[in-house]
């Protein structure tokens, strides 16, 4: 038993409702080693994290932890054995302080069985030191970043005394520059001897933590792969189930006359304005750091957020600020950051849901056409290849990236001419990204005018033609085709998000 | 040879299924079935229930009630709550019989002011509720106070009795054999119902209540949904208040205490969700035949109103936790 691994996942086995969602899965994870567990949505990665936490108890298989197995599948008995899991979801109490969250279940309390508060900040404080984290716990846990509440709920579930941490897509929720500080966390913890299993279909990150990979397709173990011997290409090849080298389709050059012009655009208050220009069939990317204001700039020429100041015409037409529904009148359409929250109803069908935005186009004197409005909504549900059991299903039930069609989808019922996406593939895996790529590029050919904000370097390199870097507010550089095609690209987008370019040039100027 | 356990398993899954099917069937229709069971169970018990004019007594008994309870419905679909319609009853009921005793010859203007007063509180409630923002449950519960205040206001903290005699006109004439009352509660359904399903203001209620922001972001006026549904809901109350009052020819501060209530449990037993974006009129009507069947079946049987109060009280909670139920099940 001396030699019993961190972690023995032996021929775990799940299945819903007689469909199987993972097969007989066995692996193993040693104490200090991250193993990356990668995989499409739905092939079976949140099975085996819930499985190993306790939370799902497998039809077949057992879990050892240090040798010890895991009996009863309650998450109790799980983090018994030490396994802690970091939820994609996080859920703090916001209202409560940084150190009360930590000890909620166990609290410390003095010799009048009253809380004691001073010496729990006090330990709070030497737990959030070992991260190298300089967060005063007496502060509230809502005014943290997301970043920082994980890094939190790490610390905590270290203290617990966790030896083997889960993490479910630790980064699909947190801005780039913060994921390094999350990395070295996960080096910390791996120099302690923690053992970890990480979900996610990010190429970059496994690369970047893990000692080996394991990829999962369609609840089948696939791919169990030293991290020297996993290159990009193999894990996407074993993930998708075949070759991706036409992720991004080819770029169509041909661009059209003006469609949206934005002029003076001031999105806060005495702050910075911006201006540009997007031409019909042009694909503008929108990059720049979370935070920085990109989002707020495309919420701004939508009209979902109020702005201060400017003009935004579409083929000349000037288009009234914040108001949402003129915009769609003039033929613009929004495709949010926050799929879930600010896109989808989620308790509608696709059908309510496809219909909503373009809404008075299928009805007369307030009464919808019903007819018109399912054949439409199936044709623009058919463009963006949509695959749900039917118009009536509930898009609470559909897959990211088929949500995210849905979101896209809707706004083809009707001519479009600017389309403004918001992060447009993020938490989509990898497959339907190629598709949602190709329906935007199929966009771009048919003459809308395409603007593009997205963190993913490699997705706003791919599909913009051009790309526009904004930094507190203010565009602060933009480069071109030919700057996008030279291998620094990525470089130097992010040299101008961080401000960097200009700490670089001040003194060679001076 | 090997085909035979794989069909036999295909085979065993199928009628599993199905089991399961009839059992989500049944426990996502299980107010109907509720219902019809409590009406055999009077009909059995006692020959007095299922006669004509109890029939008649249970849906003129209803009216007023139904009314508030469609408004609700509306109100709860966006997430909201309207806890004025009760004092609005006072207040519409007191305001049409000060009309009627001024001007004894003029019921329809008498009715339709106590509609419009009605309709303005509602608009007032709506407004505060979309464009400051305030919770509807404090926006509402502040009219609750205002329109009780004013009601008392009106009579000077008394009743009105003694109306012309033609007030009754309201609540007793006969369209198709039924009284005006029935009349309206039924089309109210009608019309609302399929409103709800096929206008695109039905589909905007629901997407505001599903999702606010989503629903902003897909161009829908929200403020003006919100609005809308809660001047709905003060306008279904005043007309409430004209019936209730027309039907014993007085008035009263006190006309559909606790109305709100009985409305708000109709919309939770039809199915109707607290948080917004689910529910039905058809479930409502549901919830509200349940309620009044029982009410008069237990009337009849001569069980204690106190009593009634227990019953109707665990049907509440146990209708909620059986739609919890059946709905988990069906996600599964």
């Amino acid at each position: 038993m001396v030699d019993a691994p961190a972690l023995a996942v032996s021929g775990v086995q799940k299945s819903y409702g007689g469909v199987l969602v993972l097969g007989p899965t066995t692996f193993e994870v040693a104490a200090g080693h991250v193993t990356a567990l990668a995989g499409e949505n739905g092939a079976g990665k949140s099975t085996v994290l819930k499985i190993i936490s306790g939370q799902v108890h497998p039809e077949a298989g057992e879990v050892r932890v240090f040798g010890e197995q895991l009996l009863h599948s309650d998450p109790q008995s799980a983090r018994r054995l030490g396994v802690a899991i970091v939820p994609q979801e996080l859920a703090p109490y916001p209202e409560l302080t940084v150190y009360e969250n930590i000890f909620v279940g166990r609290e410390i309390r003095n010799r009048a069985h009253m809380l004691d508060r001073g010496e729990m900040a006090k330990q709070a404080r030497k737990m959030l030191e070992v991260f190298e984290l300089d967060v005063d716990p007496r502060q509230k846990m809502g005014r943290l970043s997301t970043a920082l509440v994980q890094i939190v709920e790490i610390a905590k579930a270290t203290t617990w005394g966790a030896r083997v941490l889960l993490f479910d897509e630790p980064t699909s929720a947190i801005a780039d520059h913060e994921v390094g500080r999350l990395y070295s966390v996960i080096r910390r913890l791996r120099e302690q001897g923690v053992a970890m299993v990480y979900t996610t279909h990010r190429m970059a990150e496994i690369q970047e933590v893990a000692d080996n990979v394991i990829v999962l397709r369609d609840g089948k173990l696939v791919l169990e792969a030293d991290i020297a011997n996993a290159n990009e290409a193999t894990v996407v090849r074993a993930m998708v189930g075949h070759d991706m080298d036409a992720l991004f389709p080819e770029q169509a050059m041909s661009t059209g006359p003006v469609r949206l012009e934005v002029r003076d655009l001031q999105v806060e208050r005495n702050g910075p304005t911006v201006s540009f220009d997007v031409k019909q069939g042009e694909i503008l990317g929108i990059g720049g750091l979370v935070g920085g204001g990109r989002t707020e700039i495309v919420e701004g020429v939508y009209g979902i957020r109020p702005s201060w100041g400017g003009t935004i015409t579409v083929d000349g037409e000037p288009v009234r600020r914040h108001h949402p529904s003129s915009a769609i009148r003039f033929g613009l359409s929004f495709v949010p950051e926050d799929r879930k929250g600010a896109g989808l109803v989620l308790l509608r069908s696709v059908l309510d849901n496809g219909a909503l935005p373009h809404l008075s186009s299928f009805t007369r004197a307030g009464w919808i056409n019903r007819q018109k409005c399912r054949s439409e909504v199936g044709r623009a549900m058919k463009a963006v290849k949509l695959s749900s059991r039917g118009l009536g299903q509930l898009v609470g039930t559909l897959s990211g990236g088929n949500q995210q069609k849905v979101v896209l989808g809707r706004w083809l019922t009707r001519d479009a001419r600017v389309l403004l996406l918001d992060e447009p593939t993020r938490g989509v895996d990898v497959g339907a990204r190629g598709e949602i790529y190709s329906v935007i590029r199929d966009l771009a050919v048919s003459g809308l005018a395409v603007v593009v904000v997205s963190s993913d370097m490699p997705e706003l390199i791919g599909l913009s033609h051009r790309v526009l870097v904004v930094r507190e507010d203010k565009i602060v550089g933009e480069l071109d085709r030919a700057a996008l095609d030279a291998a620094d690209a990525q470089e130097q987008i992010f040299r101008l998000a961080s401000g960097q370019e200009i700490e670089v040039l001040k003194p060679q100027m001076s | 040879m090997a085909q035979v356990p794989g069909d036999a398993a295909i085979e065993s899954t199928k009628t599993r299924w199905d089991k399961n099917r009839v059992l989500d069937l049944g426990l996502r229709n299980l107010m109907v079935l509720v219902v019809i069971f409590v009406a055999i169970y009077f009909s059995i018990v006692n020959p007095m229930f299922a006669t004509v004019p109890n029939m008649r007594t249970i849906l003129i008994a209803a009216a007023p009630f139904a009314l508030i309870a469609l408004g609700q419905t509306l109100v709860i679909l966006t997430g909201g709550i309207d806890l004025s319609v009760g004092s609005v009853v006072a207040l519409s009921a007191m305001t049409s019989a000060v009309i009627m005793v001024g001007h004894p010859e003029r019921i329809w203007m008498a009715a339709g002011v106590g509609i419009l007063v009605g309709l303005a509180a509602g608009l007032v409630s709506g407004t505060v509720v979309s464009h400051l923002n305030v919770p509807p449950f404090v926006a509402t519960l502040g009219m609750l106070s205002i329109a009780s205040g004013l009601a008392y206001a009106i009579g000077n903290g008394a009743p009105i009795n003694g109306l012309p005699m033609q007030w009754d006109q309201i609540a007793e004439t006969h369209v198709f054999g039924l009284q005006l009352p029935v009349v309206i509660m039924i089309a109210g359904f009608l019309i609302l119902g399929v409103v709800m399903a096929r206008t695109s203001w039905g589909m905007r209620v629901y997407a505001v209540g599903g999702n606010r922001t989503a629903a902003e972001v897909a161009g829908v006026n929200v403020r003006r949904i919100l609005t809308s549904v809660y001047a709905i809901s003060g306008a279904l109350a005043g007309l409430s208040g004209v019936i209730l009052s027309s039907r014993v020819i007085s008035a009263a501060p006190y006309f559909g205490k606790g109305y709100e209530l009985g409305a708000i449990a109709a919309v939770v037993i039809g199915g109707g969700s607290l948080s917004g974006g689910r529910g039905t009129v058809w479930g409502t009507l549901l919830g509200l035949l349940l309620i009044q069947t029982l009410n008069n079946g237990l009337d009849i049987m001569v069980v204690p109103a106190y009593w009634q109060s227990v019953i109707s009280g665990l049907l509440i909670v146990s209708a909620v936790a059986v739609d919890l139920v059946a709905t988990k099940r069906s996600n599964r």
